[in-house]
């Protein structure tokens, strides 16, 4: 097995072992699982950038000219994006998911791994140091946005599932296991307060997540770092295929159907301007915009034939 | 239904991301027996008669982006620039869910000038009105990031005007070149002529096996603007020449191929003369036969089938043979080799000539395009990143002093700002409180 391969295999591991903590941590709160989980996830991204460095620097290719590349630094990216956002905002109850995902997508990208292939003359440029890393970075920022939303769903979901226990609200002040109400807006729903007070499990797990307002507010701001660098990668790549093909839009699949996850990213934010769609909406909306980005990064490579189709 | 309406807005970005997506899953501008061919025959109907194999250059297609723009710039001068630049106006304080209460011991005029200076200190814009007898204090943070979303809007209608000028005075096409020839662009009087064409294809063990990879096309030019004197260039893929103000590209190669059809030793009418080029063929004399060049192949095996192998080391040709629009068959057949069709009919093919395919575009509406592109990103990252807040602050007398109320909004909801706010107020608190006041609860 040659280094480069044992590399992506210590990353994965490192994510396998992140991605336990970080879900024992969301689901005991257990602060130590959050200090193994953030070390490891750390050494994972190092390990992949390490490996692409690798790549390059042995090989003397740019890493990201193919389908193995891209995934690879895509899966290193979203759990850089998540590490930013979760030492800014503290999101850590997300890095299982975020983690989980890298893994698969790392295990993925391996099944592309053709080895060492120079670039085709379309992708011997400049702009592919620029235009790549920008794209996957959006299709990253989008990939944890995703996981926000699915903890919001979560929580929205399992609020509703929570039976509603017979007697009054708790009064103010009273001692439940999670921390004092952390918004003075909107908090969470009378029915999940009172199902934690009389000692509902699921309830008091999901009170542990923060308010559902506060999810949809850290979905936005995701999605706010994904759409600007998806602009920028849209108009690099523009840019570039003016360079390359002699035209800065050509209606190639792969461009359209990056425009199809641009127009749902625009309709989210528009929509998130609106106080009855933000929260539930919203989030059923960000989750259709990832499996857009899906669509558009691997369908569109791997199905549907185009100017962008460089598997190998 | 105005134009300018929020909901006639989002309708209309959701049906221009259908119909794109549409676009992407049928196959573009292919011929309508494609559709036939690959498509079920109620499907391949629908898509020729909803004009959806050109969906992208369809009249209702561009016709839905020209009322997007109508519908954004109405709305953006008519509902977001009023809403996102809101008079200053008194608010009922304790309705708005950012708020707080602050008790102090010193007269109002005095506490009112403490908390101005608190906000300019922090850099607010801290202005003040009257109203029905009560002065009022506003307090503004990131004004000038109200308008993200006119400079974003902005963008998108530059982008539209620049692509506009494309069709209006531009044009683009593509020219294919025979090595040794040349060629005049009708629109612009340039010729071109190509002294030779170069490719580049490299064997590269992989993983899954062998593979031929491209590596580089090169086409020596020697190109005259018109009325200058020619002169030689290189033109590369990434790496187009500009030629007073058109744009060349280097865009696919092929190789020509001399067809010589022969009956009884002599040459048959309708043979072509020129080169043929892949996709090309002639009729065979008088009757309703013909042949055509379907591709070039450069490597036959030992066994006589197509090889792996692009760069011609042993190099044949892939004919079809049709009997009107009827094919009879197709076969592999080795250049420079006579093949007997029968009837005293031989068919030679000669070598081949290295072609290139030139695309050319001179477009004026790119710095357009471009900056509206940058506009547009700038007006994004405004919107998104910046949150424009307003402080509402009151400042009423009591008995005991004085009584500040204070609220918040911002143009993208409450929660947003909640934990700024909730600093702020403890900040505004202990801020009063070191200065002598007596703040009570929030």
């Amino acid at each position: 097995m040659s280094f480069d391969q044992d590399l992506i295999l210590g990353a994965i591991s490192a994510y396998v072992v992140a991605t336990l903590a970080f879900f024992n941590y969301l689901l005991s709160r257990a602060e130590l699982s959050r200090r193994i989980g953030i070390p490891f996830a750390i050494a994972g991204c190092a390990l992949q950038f390490f490996e692409l460095a690798y790549r390059g620097t042995s090989s003397h290719i740019w890493p990201l000219t193919n389908l193995y590349g891209s995934l690879s630094l895509f899966a290193a990216m979203s759990v850089v994006i998540f590490l930013i956002f979760s030492f800014r905002l503290g999101t850590w109850f997300m890095g299982g998911f975020v983690t989980a995902l890298a893994a698969a997508f790392l295990a993925y990208a391996l099944t592309w791994n053709e080895g060492y292939l120079p670039a085709v003359p379309a992708l011997q440029s400049y702009w592919i140091k620029i235009h790549v890393p920008l794209v996957i970075s959006a299709y990253a920022s989008f990939l944890v946005a995703f996981v926000s939303s699915l903890v919001y769903l979560m929580k929205y979901y399992g609020e509703r599932s929570v039976a509603e226990p017979a007697g009054p609200a708790p009064a103010a002040g009273a001692e439940l296991s999670r921390p004092a109400p952390r918004s003075i807006i909107v908090g969470d729903s009378p029915n999940l307060e009172r199902a934690a007070a009389s000692g509902n499990a699921l309830a008091l797990w999901l009170a542990t997540l923060p308010t559902l307002a506060k999810l949809d507010i850290i979905t936005y701001q995701i999605v706010s770092v994904g759409l600007p660098l998806l602009t920028l990668g849209i108009i690099t790549g523009a840019w570039w295929a003016k360079e390359a093909w002699g035209a800065y839009w050509q209606w190639d699949p792969k461009e359209t159907a990056a425009l199809v996850s641009w127009i749902v990213y625009a309709v989210y934010m528009h929509l998130h301007t609106r106080m009855t769609w933000r929260g539930l909406r919203c989030a059923w909306l960000s989750v259709v915009g990832f499996a857009t980005i899906v669509f558009c990064y691997l369908g569109v490579n791997i199905w549907i034939s185009g100017l962008h189709s460089y598997k190998m | 239904m105005q134009i300018s309406n929020f909901w006639f807005g989002m309708s209309l970005l959701a049906l221009w991301g259908f119909m794109t997506l549409i676009g992407v899953i049928v196959e573009q501008g292919r011929d309508p027996s494609f559709y036939s061919a690959n498509y079920p025959p109620a499907l391949a109907r629908l898509i020729l008669r909803l004009y959806l194999d050109n969906i992208y250059h369809g009249t209702a297609y561009i016709a839905l982006i020209g009322v997007i723009v109508a519908c954004m710039a109405l709305a953006t001068f008519k509902r977001v620039i009023p809403a996102r630049l809101p008079p200053l106006h008194p608010v009922k304080i304790e309705k708005i869910p950012l708020h707080a209460t602050i008790a102090l011991t010193e007269e109002p005029s005095r506490a009112r000038e403490r908390i101005e200076a608190f906000f300019r200190e922090r850099g607010w814009l801290v202005r003040k009105r009257e109203n029905s007898g009560v002065e009022w204090t506003f307090a503004d943070k990131q004004n000038w990031a109200r308008r993200g979303v006119l400079v974003a809007h902005a963008g998108f209608v530059l982008i539209a005007i620049g692509t506009t000028m494309y069709w209006a005075w531009g044009y683009s096409g593509n020219t294919t070149i025979l090595t040794g020839s040349d060629v005049t662009i009708p629109q612009n009087g340039t010729r071109l002529r190509l002294d030779r064409f170069a490719y580049k294809i490299t064997p590269i063990q992989t993983r899954g096996g062998l593979v031929y990879q491209p590596i580089d096309y090169v086409s020596d030019l020697r190109v005259a603007a018109r009325g200058a004197a020619p002169h030689p260039a290189v033109l590369r893929v990434n790496a187009p020449l500009d030629i007073d103000g058109t744009l060349y590209y280097q865009a696919s190669y092929g190789a020509a191929l001399a067809f010589g059809l022969t009956k009884n030793g002599r040459p048959v009418s309708g043979a072509p003369r020129a080169p043929l080029k892949e996709g090309e063929g002639f009729t065979i004399g008088s009757t309703s036969r013909s042949i055509r060049y379907d591709r070039f192949v450069g490597t036959i095996d030992r066994d006589g089938r197509i090889g792996a192998d692009p760069r011609p080391n042993n190099p044949g040709v892939v004919v079809d043979f049709a009997d009107g629009d009827q094919t009879i068959g197709s076969l592999l057949v080795p250049l420079d080799r006579d093949l007997d069709l029968g009837s005293g009919y031989r068919l030679r093919i000669g070598d081949a000539t290295l072609f290139s395919v030139i695309e050319y575009r001179h477009d004026p509406g790119i710095p357009l395009v471009g900056l509206g592109a940058f506009v547009l990103l700038a007006g994004l990252c405004i919107s998104f990143w910046c949150v424009p807040a307003r402080i509402y602050v009151r400042v009423d007398e009591t008995p005991e002093g004085s009584s500040v109320g204070i609220a918040a909004t911002t143009v993208k909801g409450f929660e947003i700002f909640e934990e700024q706010f909730g600093a702020l107020v403890d900040a505004l608190r202990g801020d009063l409180r070191g200065r002598g006041a007596r703040p009570e609860q929030a």
